[in-house]
Formats: C-alpha cells, sequence, structure tokens
C-alpha cells in the first residue's frame, strides 16, 4: 500500500520504528485460539453439569467458532500485508535492519494464524461430531 | 525531573564503519583488558563458593543437575533388576514404590527442568554477547534453592522415607499416606519450583533486555527464541502446580478437605491442576533441547537455518497449543465425550507445529554440505527416537485406544521415547558441541561415539519391548508379576538393554571427567557462525572482551572483521574503568544500547538465603512450625539485606562513556529498567497462581452439587467489603508515593507510604476476620474460601514490607525523586496484588449470593 503515493519524509520511521507492542502482537491469533478453547470447554462443562437447557448450546458455539476463525483470517491477512513478500520476495529477513524486522514479525504472525486457524477447527470438529452433553 | 530528562543516550548510534576501522592503540587496549579482568576475576580459595558469575553458577548447576540424573538413573536399574524375572523378591513394593516415585519425580523436577536453566544460564551471555544475566545473585540463590531441595528429596531414600505415590502424587492416595513421603515430594519440589521461576525471570529478561546492540528480534539466534517460549511456558505452568501443592499439604497438614470427597473436596481437582501444569512441562523440557538442536543443525551443515520464522511460529505455536492438552492423561476418569474431543483434538493440533521444527532442520541438512560431527551424531539419533515417540503420541491422543492402554507400559514405552529423543539425546549433543565453549578442551571424539552407540542401542533394546509388553496388558507399577503371561522375556530384555544405557552413561562421565586434562580446544572448531564462539581461549572471566553491534543471524560467518574487533576493544564497554561489574542493556525489540548495568558480584548472601528459605520449605515436613516461621523470616531479613544492600543506589555518575562515542545512563527506573520487567513477569506467574486457586472455587462449584452447601456459613459481607476499600485505599497511596516522590514532594510521599501500608495491612486484617467464624476442617467451601484469604494476606504481608522497604530508602537518601526504582517496582507489585485481591473480595463476599 505504501509504494503507490510519493512517500511523506517521516514515513519510513513510522512505519518502521521500534514496535514495542509486536513481540505481543504475533501472539494474538493464538490467544484467539486459546480463548476460543477455553469458552468451548467451560461451556460445555458448565451447561451440562448443571444440567441447564442445551439446545442453544451447540449452534452458540458453532458461532463462537465462526467468529474466531473470522478474526484469525483477519490478522492473519494484516500480517500477511506487514510481512510484503509479495514486494520484497523475501522470504526469510535476515538482516539486522527495522525493514526486515518488521516483515519478519509479520511473516511469524502470519504463520502463527494459519496454525492458530488449524487449532480451531480441529477443536470444532467434536462439537459438529460428537454433539453436545454427551 | 531534570535528573530523569537527561538520563538520555547521548552519541552516535548505530556506529559507521569508519568508527570501527580505527584501531585501538594497544597500550590503551592492554591496560583496559587488565582492569576488565580484575573486575570480573572469580573469587579464588574457599570464597570460590560465593561466586555469582554465570560462568560459574551454570557449571554448578549442570553437575548437579547431572549428578540428580544419574542418580535417578541408578533407581531406575533397580526397577529394572526387580522386574527382570517373574515372582522376584530383590526389593519389597513398598520399597518399589519409593523407587520409582523418587525415579521419575527426580527425572523431571531435578534434571529435565533444571537441566534448561543450568545450560542456559551457562550459554545465555555468551549467545548474546553478554557480559552475565541481569541478576547474577538471583541465579545463584535459584542454584542453591535447587541444590539444597534436590538433596532433601532424593535423600529421603536412604531414610525409607521417600514418596511412593507415583510422580503425579493423585489423592487420595497420596494424601492418606501415612509417614512424611508425600510431604517430602510437596514441598521440596515446591521449594524447588520457586527456584525454577526465578531462573525464568532471570532468562526472559536476560534475552529480552541484554543482546547486544544491533541484535533485532529478528536475528536472535533461534535459541533465545526458544528460551523466551520456554520462560514463558514455566511462569504459566508452574504456578497452577504450586497452587495444588499449597492445597495438598493444608489437607495434609491441616485437614482441609480439598481432594476429599465425603467433605465436599474433589480429587479430581489436583489431577486438573497437576495436569495443566504437567503437560506443558512435556514441552517445557522438550523445547530447549530442540533449541540445542536449532544451533547444532546450521552448523553441521555449514549454512544458515532453512525457515527461521518456520521455527520462530513452531516454538511459540507449540508453547500455546501445549496448554490445551492437558486432559489427555485424564482420559480414563470419566470425562464427557466432548471433553475428550477437545483435548484429543489439540492433542493432534500440536503435532503441526511440532513436525515443523523437524522438517526445518531436515530441510537445512539437505540443502547444507553436512559434516556428521559428533554432535550431530547425537542429534540424528536424537530426531529417529523423537520421531517414533511422537508417532505412539499420535496413537494415545486417540481417546479410544488410550482407554486400551493406559496405565500400561505402552505409556512407559512412549514417554520415554519422547523424553529420550526430545531431551535426553539432544542435551547429550550440546555437551559435546558446547564443551569446548565451557571448559575450553574437547571432549573424546572417540569415547563420544561409545556413549553415543551404547546409549542408542541400549535405549531401544530397553524401551521397544516395552511397547509390546504394555499391548499384552503388563500394567506400569506393579512390583512383581506372575510368569508365563508373556511377559517374561521381553521384561527381560528390557532390564538387560537398561544395563547398556547405564554402560553409555559410564563412558560419558568418564570422557566429561576425562576431558578437563585433555588439550586445549580451539576457538571456534566447529566453524559456527553465532557470537558464543567468539570466546576467549584460555577463559577469561569477562564473558566478551567488548560487545560487539550485530547485524546479522550469523555474525562470525558474516562479518570477517568481528573477531578481531571484538578481541581489540574496539565495541562497546571494552573498559572497567570504575572497577565494577557492568552490562550493556537494549530495548526489547530492536535492542538500541539504553543503559549500562552494574551488575552484582560475590557474596554469600545468597547461599544464606537459600538456607534459610529451604529451612521454611522442609522444616513443615516435620511439622516443626515455629521453627520454619523463624527459618522463613531469616531468609526474608537476608533477602532484604541483600536488596538494601546492592541495589539501585543513586550512582556516583549519572551517565558513562561506552565507547564509540557513545554515552549512556547508568541508572534506570520504570519500565526501562531490567527489574521493573522482572517483578511484571515474576507477577504474572503470581496471577496465574492466584488465578488457579479462584480456579479450585469454580471448579467445586461446577462439579459438586453440594457447593456451596445448603445452610453453609459464608465469609462476613461487611468484614470483605471493609477489605476491598482497604487494599484500595493502599493501592492508589502506594501509586500516589510513587508521583509524588517523582514531583520532589517527599514528605507527602513518605505520608502516603505510611498510610498505605495502614490500608494494605487493615485490609487484610478486615479479610481474615471476614472468614474467622468459618470452619474449613468441616467442608470445603470454607476451606477455598480461607485458602484463597491465607494467599492474599501472604501477599498483603509482602506488599507491606515493600511499601515500609521504599519509605525506609526514602529516608535514607536511597530513594529519591529521580532514582526511583523501587517504588515504581512496588507499585507495580501494588496493582497485581490489588487485582488479586478485589476478585478474591468478589469471589468472597458476592459469589455466595449469586451462586446459591
Amino acid at each position: 500500500m505504501t509504494r503507490e503515493h510519493a512517500p511523506r519524509p517521516d514515513e519510513e520511521q513510522l512505519e518502521f520504528r521500534e514496535e514495542s507492542a509486536s513481540l505481543v502482537r504475533i501472539t494474538a491469533a493464538p490467544v484467539v485460539w486459546a480463548g476460543h478453547f477455553l469458552v468451548c470447554y467451560c461451556a460445555v462443562a458448565l451447561v451440562c453439569a448443571k444440567g441447564w437447557q442445551t439446545g442453544w448450546l451447540q449452534p452458540a458455539l458453532l458461532a463462537v467458532s465462526l467468529g474466531a476463525l473470522a478474526v484469525i483470517a483477519w490478522l492473519g491477512f494484516r500480517s500477511f500485508r506487514q510481512w510484503d513478500v509479495r514486494n520484497t520476495g523475501d522470504f526469510s529477513n535476515p538482516h539486522g535492519e527495522a525493514e526486515d524486522r518488521h516483515q519478519f514479525l509479520g511473516h511469524a504472525a502470519f504463520l502463527l494464524a494459519i496454525v492458530s486457524a488449524v487449532g480451531v477447527v480441529y477443536v470444532t470438529l467434536p462439537i459438529l461430531m460428537i454433539g453436545v452433553c454427551r | 525531573m531534570t535528573g530523569i530528562a537527561a538520563r538520555k543516550p547521548e552519541g552516535p548510534y548505530p556506529p559507521t564503519s569508519e568508527m570501527l576501522d580505527e584501531p585501538v592503540p594497544e597500550a590503551l587496549g592492554r591496560a583496559q583488558a587488565e582492569r576488565l579482568r580484575a573486575a570480573w576475576t572469580a573469587p579464588k580459595g574457599w570464597r570460590y563458593w560465593s561466586a555469582v558469575n554465570n560462568t560459574e553458577v551454570g557449571v554448578w548447576y549442570s553437575l548437579t543437575a547431572l549428578a540428580f540424573m544419574l542418580l535417578a538413573g541408578v533407581l531406575a536399574l533397580i526397577l529394572r533388576v526387580q522386574l527382570a524375572q517373574p515372582e522376584s523378591g530383590l526389593v519389597d513394593a513398598d520399597r518399589f514404590n519409593q523407587l520409582f516415585t523418587l525415579h521419575g519425580s527426580a527425572m523431571m523436577f531435578l534434571f529435565a527442568v533444571p537441566i534448561f536453566e543450568a545450560i542456559s544460564i551457562l550459554l545465555l551471555p555468551g549467545l548474546l554477547g553478554a557480559r552475565d544475566l541481569p541478576f547474577p545473585r538471583l541465579s545463584a540463590f535459584g542454584y542453591w534453592c535447587f541444590l539444597i531441595g534436590g538433596v532433601f528429596v532424593l535423600g529421603s531414600i536412604l531414610f525409607d522415607a521417600a514418596p511412593r505415590a507415583g510422580w503425579f502424587m493423585y489423592p487420595p492416595l497420596a494424601t492418606k499416606d501415612e509417614g512424611p513421603g508425600s510431604d517430602i515430594w510437596l514441598l521440596g519440589l515446591s521449594f524447588i519450583e520457586v527456584a525454577s521461576i526465578a531462573a525464568a525471570v532471570e532468562l526472559i529478561v536476560g534475552t529480552l533486555k541484554c543482546r547486544p546492540p544491533g541484535m533485532r528480534v529478528n536475528i536472535m539466534p533461534l535459541y533465545a527464541w526458544y528460551v523466551l517460549v520456554v520462560g514463558g511456558m514455566i511462569l504459566f505452568a508452574f504456578p497452577p502446580l504450586i497452587a495444588g501443592d499449597l492445597l495438598f499439604e493444608m489437607e495434609r497438614s491441616f485437614e482441609w478437605p480439598f481432594f476429599d470427597p465425603e467433605r465436599g473436596g474433589d480429587p479430581m481437582l489436583w489431577q486438573h491442576l497437576f495436569w495443566i501444569f504437567g503437560h506443558p512441562e512435556v514441552y517445557i523440557v522438550f523445547l530447549p533441547s530442540i533449541a540445542i538442536a536449532a544451533m547444532i543443525v546450521p552448523t553441521a551443515a555449514q549454512r544458515p537455518i532453512v525457515g527461521y520464522s518456520w521455527i520462530v511460529l513452531s516454538a511459540v505455536g507449540t508453547g500455546f497449543l501445549s496448554f490445551g492438552l492437558w486432559v489427555h492423561h485424564m482420559f480414563t476418569t470419566g470425562l464427557p465425550a466432548l471433553s475428550l474431543g477437545f483435548f484429543s483434538a489439540a492433542s493432534e493440533a500440536v503435532v503441526i507445529p511440532t513436525g515443523i521444527q523437524l522438517f526445518a532442520f531436515i530441510a537445512t541438512l539437505l540443502v547444507g554440505r553436512v559434516t556428521m560431527s559428533l554432535p550431530m551424531l547425537w542429534i540424528a539419533g536424537a530426531l529417529a527416537i523423537f520421531t517414533a515417540g511422537g508417532l505412539t503420541g499420535v496413537m494415545l491422543a486417540i481417546a479410544p485406544f488410550d482407554f486400551q492402554v493406559h496405565d500400561t507400559y505402552f505409556v512407559v514405552a512412549h514417554l520415554h521415547y519422547t523424553l529420550f529423543g526430545g531431551m535426553v539425546l539432544p542435551v547429550l549433543a550440546g555437551v559435546y558441541y558446547f564443551m569446548p565453549f565451557v571448559t575450553k578442551r574437547r571432549m573424546s571424539e572417540r569415547l563420544g561415539r561409545w556413549a553415543f552407540w551404547l546409549i542408542f542401542v541400549g535405549f531401544n533394546v530397553t524401551f521397544l519391548p516395552m511397547h509390546l509388553t504394555g499391548l499384552i496388558g503388563m500394567p506400569r507399577r506393579v512390583f512383581t508379576y506372575p510368569g508365563g503371561l508373556g511377559w517374561d522375556w521381553p521384561n527381560l530384555v528390557s532390564s538387560i538393554g537398561a544395563f547398556v544405557i547405564a554402560a553409555g552413561f559410564l563412558v560419558f562421565v568418564i570422557d566429561l571427567v576425562t576431558h578437563w586434562r585433555g588439550p586445549p580446544a580451539s576457538r571456534n572448531p566447529w566453524n559456527a557462525g553465532t557470537l558464543e564462539w567468539t570466546h576467549d581461549v584460555p577463559e577469561e572471566a569477562w564473558g566478551v572482551r567488548s560487545i560487539p553491534h550485530v547485524t546479522s543471524r550469523y555474525p562470525l560467518w558474516d562479518d570477517e572483521r568481528l573477531l578481531g574487533r571484538i578481541d581489540s576493544g574496539r565495541f562497546y564497554l571494552p573498559d572497567a574503568e570504575d572497577g565494577l561489574r557492568e552490562t550493556l542493556i537494549t530495548s526489547v525489540i530492536d535492542a538500541t544500547p539504553m543503559q549500562v548495568q552494574r551488575v552484582s558480584g560475590p557474596t554469600w548472601i545468597t547461599p544464606l538465603a537459600a538456607a534459610f528459605t529451604g529451612g521454611a520449605f522442609i522444616l513443615p515436613t516435620f511439622h516443626l512450625w515455629g521453627a520454619a516461621a523463624v527459618s522463613g523470616t531469616v531468609a526474608v531479613a537476608c533477602i532484604l539485606w541483600w536488596l538494601w544492600r546492592d541495589t539501585a543506589w543513586p550512582p556516583e555518575k549519572e551517565m558513562k562513556d561506552v565507547g564509540l562515542g557513545l554515552r549512556l545512563p547508568t541508572y534506570a527506573s520504570g519500565a526501562e529498567s531490567t527489574g521493573w520487567w522482572a517483578m511484571w513477569i515474576t507477577m504474572l506467574g503470581d496471577a496465574t497462581g492466584f488465578a488457579s486457586v479462584v480456579f479450585g472455587f469454580f471448579f467445586y462449584w461446577t462439579a459438586r452439587p453440594d457447593f456451596p452447601p445448603q445452610g453453609a456459613a459464608h465469609p462476613d459481607a461487611a468484614w470483605v467489603a471493609l477489605a476491598a476499600a482497604g487494599f484500595a485505599l493502599g493501592w492508589m497511596a502506594t501509586l500516589a508515593a510513587r508521583r509524588l516522590n517523582r514531583r520532589g514532594r517527599q514528605g507527602l510521599a513518605r505520608a502516603a507510604l505510611g498510610v498505605g501500608a495502614l490500608a494494605g495491612a487493615g485490609g487484610a486484617a478486615a479479610l481474615a476476620l471476614s472468614v474467622l467464624h468459618l470452619s474449613p476442617t468441616d467442608h470445603v467451601y470454607p476451606a477455598i474460601l480461607c485458602a484463597i484469604v491465607v494467599w492474599l494476606a501472604a501477599h498483603a504481608i509482602a506488599g507491606l514490607v515493600m511499601q515500609l522497604y521504599c519509605l525506609a530508602g526514602s529516608l535514607a537518601g536511597k530513594l529519591t525523586p529521580s532514582h526511583d526504582a523501587d517504588i515504581w517496582n512496588v507499585t507495580l507489585f501494588w496493582h497485581f496484588h490489588t487485582l488479586a485481591a478485589l476478585t478474591g473480595c468478589a469471589v468472597l463476599g458476592l459469589a455466595p449470593r449469586v451462586l446459591q
């Protein structure tokens, strides 16, 4: 996106400045996975153990799963853009430049988004196949 | 304010090539080296044991862990002799129980986790071109705790008093067990877990803040990534077990019925807490060993690792996913099918990141020109064995298969395949690979190959037949078995194999002992590319002559002038003109230089503090409560003395020349200081522990129909409300004190600290009064409420001590408006403490009314 207009003088500095939150940001997708896992496990444990009404549970959990996947997809898309491999062709970012660090963090976050998405799908499968409270 | 505003790095950064080309005058270089050597020399004679430098502590730590491992191995040999034949009478059932319990516990808690910390303490500063880790005394304290706790736990077997309920200590067997065995396990290992958390804090802060200038996160050695991930996992995995230990010990000592179903308790809570720790722990021991492989493989292939980002992904991904697997240890406990499904699914998912890193290694080896060096041989063996263990893991993750082989020798075979392949062999590879760095001598190629083949063959002879023994029905943990069930010959083969492994370890130990007299190694014997191989031969205690500016992942391969510049003192901190031990602190993401940190030197206070801390943990085993309390108080006094004397005093000069024209501050407070990060990380672990206790409350509520029981007495709501107010006021006053102090209003800040101390102590007292009428021995409901109060009260005491410490510091001129690191850290503690306290008050005051 940044390549299509004349660069502002401070642009590079802004884009590649030290992202103090970015180490935490690469864990965003796995955190969504963990949240999804916890919600599913706790909801099932609670509803079934307490003998509450269960009809709504399966569709609700599937909706939660779709929501989690959507968030992960958005995170993945953002980090794919940050990685910027289609413009740079650089898959490894081995240099000690701010730009490399920026793209590397995008790459790592992108890969983590894929693994997290697979994790969410795996955990959703039992809800689909076994059904709740069995 | 002026003091703080002036504390900014000054001068050019990064260094230009002209600056680096300029030679250092030879006489100056010699004088600098002389001063540096004087500052870092290890103490001599009997004072040697007061050393705190990572090179000394790391060696003690590694050798102690090795010794514990060998002892635990001897226990296993006795087990195998007993099982070699049916109806054998070498040891009786009780002794057999002690042997396998101690074998598992010692291998896990006294070897697998500590050896990660030991090796990392030893290697990490070298990998990062740092002089030392940020808190050398914390490493030393952790080591002494480990030694004392380990000797206590292992020594119990000599008195026939060892724990004997299996390494996971399931109640009711372990809670009802007579004798001190279970207490030794609970208290001794809790003590060591505290030391592990201390090491994790040290290593995380070291990786984040002590990297050399220019080493951004995308070029740090993969080992450092693994240290970060594993350190983080320790913070979230160990506290649930510590919380579980606390509940368990209160049941054993005071009859609080947390796991006793007759009084509303539930043994399943222990299983959950144990395995929330226990499964991540498998990865806590696996990932650092794979990290060693990630250092050896590129060197063996003589090219950069393939898929650096992929390995980072797999380390972080495994770290997360490994927390979603714990119930696969509990597949046969009668949980609902859907719960099993969740954990089965996550267990299969974790294979993906785990597999990715192995494929990255194989890819690196495929595209490189591999020299089959001795370390690489060990890694190859490890990959083969681990893959086999991983495959049986995939089988076991399928719940119906697990039902069939649960508690049989199939599981024993699986776990040994993963641990030998995923941990033991890579660590041995690391020993052979890094020994020239550690002792400046090489180990024997010939003996090393002998050790490898003996251990590799012996391992497979021992454990491959166990898959079969398990499938044909032999349960684990039986002290003997009748003949004629088809179990005879596989057991005999396994026993023979065990002695072949032992022979391999014997060769290894002989090699290790004799290599100290061998010829010196060359400086970079494997032609590796990472910073640790810039070390000095013969050894210099300073770690690195000057701290380089790094611009690539394999600086030794990419920059042939790097070594010469390091040696001549061209880079940062080439001198110790103040005669102090110093290391460079850099920023978290991009490693720009921020501060010169003075690190502490040799002292006797760390072993002393560890000994009294040990007393506080060990004496309760024998119900010597008074002595334990005294010992604990003395331990706290030792730690306060250590902090007061040697940390965070205003420096004699605010700024210091570090070379290449750069001037850095010598003091930092708040988020810029290493101490603040350490507090943050510690409190994250602490919060996890508290969350585990609160989880217990809600677990009982979902699992038990009689929770809270009909007509039960509840905490007094008025006192609880007062307590919440007290904690909130204590927090606000502490925060106000920090701000007032920064603005130069020291008198008001002291007053605020006093008010905060009174309010916090009052809050704790009110909380205690709110549950005074409850009887925690009657039912689990009052017991878990009282456990929450005990937890919060202990933290309130710590918070009070910290406030008074700051007050004293302010009066003594240690804490000033511009030198306020102490009160920043204390405020951070209070943020966490207040959050926990308000959560606790909500559970105590509101939950009973809402839930009934």
